[in-house]
């Protein structure tokens, strides 16, 4: 008998699959969610499914061609004149 | 997929540090060209993150306001779109924070997606796309706002999960987490049989 119980395995393998299509497993716990998805009806089907997820989410949604509308700079010509060093400082620390 | 801060600017003889030099000396039209090399995917990114095409707009012209503002502040220690990148999200917050907006949920008609998936007729193909489409924007669009830009920059943007996380603020790990979750939250509203049809 494993380690963890079916139903243990289970869960634990559907909570994973994306962490397992990324790469983000240990050989462990790839060997784990393997070993489970080779007879479970749910998880062998879901690898693929997630797998076809992370395939389509950028062909669906980075297929529009969106442009920028014209005016995207007339707020900071208007606003910005006084130049880069001006009152409003905005821009995240973390690069300071 | 060539990631925005590794070529230069359409059109641009001058580098990227040198266009960020003379934008810190005071320079509008060297940081108009710096920024417009990135306008259209800045201004893809925040239609994605907002889902008003209006909001996107006025959240653009903030970002690349403050952008301008904040030039001096930036020492170029992440490449400038990570930079630019990181201020949209931050207005992006600022902005959903302010309208106190909550995606509004409308389930997915799994029905109709299980229908769509087995159609085999070629003419259905077309609309069994744009039902997949509908759905997938649909999920995306009801996430928390988190868990959407986390999809957003990894899988649609295709920034590396460093990048990512550096742009959304948090540690790499935190921000795996938020990706696998909001990927397996996409899937479960989907369901497996149209994304394997898909």
């Amino acid at each position: 008998m494993g380690l963890f119980s079916r139903t243990d395995d289970h869960q634990w393998s559907q909570q994973h699959l994306s962490h397992y299509v990324e790469g983000d497993l240990g050989s462990r716990a790839r060997r784990r969610l393997d070993r489970h998805a080779q007879d479970c009806v749910d998880c062998g089907p879901g690898i693929r499914a997630m797998r076809a997820l992370v395939r389509l989410i950028p062909v669906i949604e980075g297929s529009e061609i969106l442009r920028a509308p014209a005016g995207i700079f007339d707020r900071m010509r208007s606003a910005g004149a006084g130049g880069p060093h001006s009152d409003t400082p905005p821009a995240p620390s973390w690069d300071a | 997929m060539q990631l925005p801060g590794r070529r230069p600017g359409p059109g641009s003889r001058e580098t990227e540090a040198g266009l960020v030099a003379r934008a810190q000396a005071g320079d509008m039209d060297a940081f108009e060209q710096l920024a417009g090399a990135y306008a259209d995917r800045l201004f893809a990114l925040l239609l994605r993150l907002l889902d008003d095409r209006a909001e996107a707009e006025d959240v653009a012209q903030e970002v690349l306001l403050r952008a301008w503002r904040g030039i001096g502040r930036f020492q170029g220690r992440s490449q400038f779109f990570t930079w630019l990148y990181r201020i949209a999200i931050n207005e992006v917050n600022r902005s959903l924070e302010k309208k106190s907006r909550r995606p509004i949920s409308v389930p997915v008609d799994t029905e109709a997606l299980q229908l769509a998936a087995a159609a085999s007729a070629e003419p259905a193909q077309q609309a069994e796309r744009a039902e997949l489409r509908r759905a997938i924007s649909k999920a995306l669009a009801d996430l928390p706002p988190p868990a959407r830009t986390a999809i957003v920059l990894r899988d649609v943007e295709g920034l590396s999960t460093q990048e990512a996380a550096e742009i959304a603020g948090v540690a790499e790990a935190a921000f795996k987490s938020r990706l696998h979750q909001a990927r397996l939250k996409v899937r479960a509203a989907i369901g497996d049989e149209a994304l394997l049809a898909g």
